[in-house]
């Protein structure tokens, strides 16, 4: 019978090393098994590959006998609690907020945050906190999917006792022992005796194994209300402002430059819909403006175990650039909805597009020496070629 | 052991090149005193038309070069082969230097001819250049990281995708002819005078000779590479 979290035949290879090798385990309803060992021993790695942060050469991750990874590059998003060794956690996330968007449902966030000492924080950006109380965010978020589930939850922690206090991580190894009378699976990577102390099993690296008999705790269901959709992208769009600021402002110079340049009266055929049309152009190449908040403390590798698609506010950019466009064209040769609705899907489509590229390289160990920017000029290509058909 | 093996001296790569690069030397040189001249009616500047001896053999050339990083890329990907990552490296770097080869060359031409070097519309224009963008962003985004399984997947996984822009790039001024003229070999048109095609065919194959053997001794020379990383690796183990 397979456990809640499974890990089958794993191999995993990173740099130059194989970390893992054909190495299995599983991890049981109500079971909390503890991973011991010397930094980079592989604690991490079996934390991320479980979760599918990290492809595998052989074998597969499953959780609640669901697919999150196998060798063949299949993938799922299987419910399932999450804190890695970052915080994952970005600074203009609202605390509040954060822990409703990882439960998935909305319920009595105040209660839960009083309980870690962080209720008055509730309303609180997260780069407001200090570094403990922003672990503490991070682990609430591993934690929340499963304190608010009747059913089993698979709960992956990566060192979650870094940077707390003595307090909070007896508090955290109560909640472990509580979860775990519950049914819920527990997989954590820990040097800490108090969770140490918890643990049904302690695998210690290279793969010693103890087991020991666990007093049970007492699971206190916290009741949840109605799904709820995250739109993560869109709310920080709108409270960072940060597409106005960086593909807005770029577009705006765009247009700037060019009145300074070319008397907007003498534009005709196919220069003036180039000079509507590249405002729109210019802000989409600017990229995906929650991509660059998503680098913030790995938060994107959290967020995509929770959802395929990369956190975005492509609603706003199609408002951005058809605004753009709408600006560029009034300027010339005045209303032009055809005009407006070609700037505004070339624009967002643009920067879906440098955002996917830019996405494609953060596996690597330094994912902003690339120069995705060099691969930007295809994207002319499309923008020529509608500037022609729109002429024509 | 020894940190010297006699494969590490092997240098065919580098003869091979030295023959195409002799070989593209004398392209050139025909190209420019002997092939005959093209009509001055069809062409707006008839003497820039011989760059033409380069810049057709240096973008088949890419085309090879961009065929092998795929292979490269793809095998790498699929089955883990350090051979195929060897590939990868020396055949993106061979792919970057025939390109450059090529778009220098169209520009010079296309400046002459045209009156501008360039045309942000013409598809198979731009499809080129990307590719070459492509091999620059391989060739410099893959020195900017540490050597690994993940800056491997991350660049072969490029390398694979980018190939899609080969078969765009070919089949482009037959599909969309804007700017750049059609193609003047191997069509039933037949345009090409006997002497011109025998100092294309010799650039054409200069041109595969040089990148054909630019890509084995960048092969052995990333195999160099390795090696000496793996030693230092061994030295510092053993320094422990």
């Amino acid at each position: 019978m397979m456990g809640i979290i499974d890990l089958s035949e794993a191999t995993v290879l990173r740099g130059r090393s194989k970390v893992l090798d054909k190495w299995s385990i599983s991890v049981n309803s109500g079971e909390i098994v503890c991973l011991a060992g010397e930094n980079g021993c592989g604690k991490s790695t079996v934390i991320e590959t479980a979760s599918g942060l990290i492809p595998l050469e052989n074998g597969s991750a499953t959780i609640s006998e669901q697919l999150v990874r196998d060798s063949e590059g299949r993938r799922g998003r299987p419910n399932f609690g999450l804190c890695l060794q970052d915080d994952c956690v970005m600074g203009d996330e609202i605390v509040g907020e954060r822990i409703l968007d990882a439960a998935g449902f909305d319920f009595d966030v105040q209660g839960l945050l009083k309980n870690w000492g962080l209720d008055h924080r509730i309303h609180d950006r997260v780069a407001m906190l200090s570094g403990g109380q922003r672990r503490k965010v991070a682990l609430l978020s591993g934690l929340v999917p499963a304190m608010i589930s009747e059913t089993p939850v698979a709960v992956l922690l990566d060192e979650p006792d870094s940077g707390l206090d003595d307090d909070s991580i007896k508090n955290l190894a109560d909640t472990l022992r509580n979860l775990a009378a519950g049914g819920h699976a527990i997989l954590v990577s820990s040097h800490d005796s108090r969770i140490i102390e918890v643990s049904h099993r302690v695998i210690r690296f290279p793969f010693e194994e103890e087991k020991f008999d666990q007093e049970k705790g007492k699971f206190t269901l916290i009741g949840k209300g109605n799904p709820r959709k995250s739109n993560v992208g869109h709310r920080l769009n709108q409270r960072t402002l940060s597409g106005l600021a960086n593909n807005g402002i770029a577009g705006l110079l765009t247009l700037g430059a060019m009145l300074a340049l070319l008397d907007p009266t003498q534009l005709e055929g196919r220069i003036l819909t180039a000079f509507i049309l590249a405002p729109a152009l210019t802000a989409g190449l600017c990229g995906n403006p929650i991509h660059r908040l998503s680098l913030e403390n790995r938060a994107y590798a959290w967020w995509s175990t929770k959802s395929a698609i990369p956190q975005n506010a492509i609603i706003h950019s199609l408002i951005l650039c058809g605004g753009l466009t709408f600006l560029a064209s009034m300027i010339t040769s005045g209303f032009n909805w055809q005009l407006i609705l070609s700037g505004a899907i070339l624009g967002a489509a643009t920067e879906a597009v440098v955002g996917l590229l830019s996405n494609a390289t953060l596996r690597l160990a330094r994912p902003n020496a690339v120069m995705i920017r060099l691969l930007t000029p295809i994207l002319i290509l499309p923008w020529a070629l509608v500037v022609d058909t729109l002429t024509a | 052991m020894s940190a010297m093996r006699a494969s590490d001296m092997n240098i065919k790569g580098e003869v091979v090149a030295m023959l195409g690069f002799a070989g593209a030397a004398v392209t050139l040189w025909l190209g420019m005193m002997w092939a005959p001249s093209v009509s001055i009616s069809a062409f707006k500047a008839p003497d820039a038309q011989r760059i033409f001896y380069w810049h057709v053999p240096s973008a088949w050339a890419a085309m090879i070069a961009f065929g092998l990083l795929f292979i490269g890329s793809i095998y790498w990907f699929f089955k883990r082969s350090d051979w195929a990552w060897r590939l990868h490296v020396a055949s993106s770097e061979a792919g970057l230097a025939t390109g450059l080869m090529c778009v220098w060359s169209g520009c010079i031409w296309g400046a002459a001819e045209w009156g501008v070097p360039w045309d942000w519309t013409d598809v198979r224009l731009n499809t080129f250049a990307i590719l070459t963008l492509l091999s620059l962003y391989l060739v410099m985004g893959r020195r900017s990281q540490p050597d690994g399984v993940e800056t491997r997947d991350t660049f072969a996984a490029f390398g694979m995708f980018g190939f899609a822009l080969v078969p765009l790039t070919y089949i482009a001024t037959r599909l969309w002819q804007i700017r750049h003229p059609g193609p003047v070999v191997a069509t039933s048109e037949g345009s090409l005078n006997s002497d011109m095609s025998i100092v294309l065919f010799l650039g054409a194959i200069s041109f595969t000779t040089l990148t054909v053997g630019y890509v084995m001794a960048g092969m052995r020379l990333t195999k160099l590479e390795m090696r000496l990383e793996e030693l230092q690796g061994q030295y510092e183990e053993r320094m422990k």
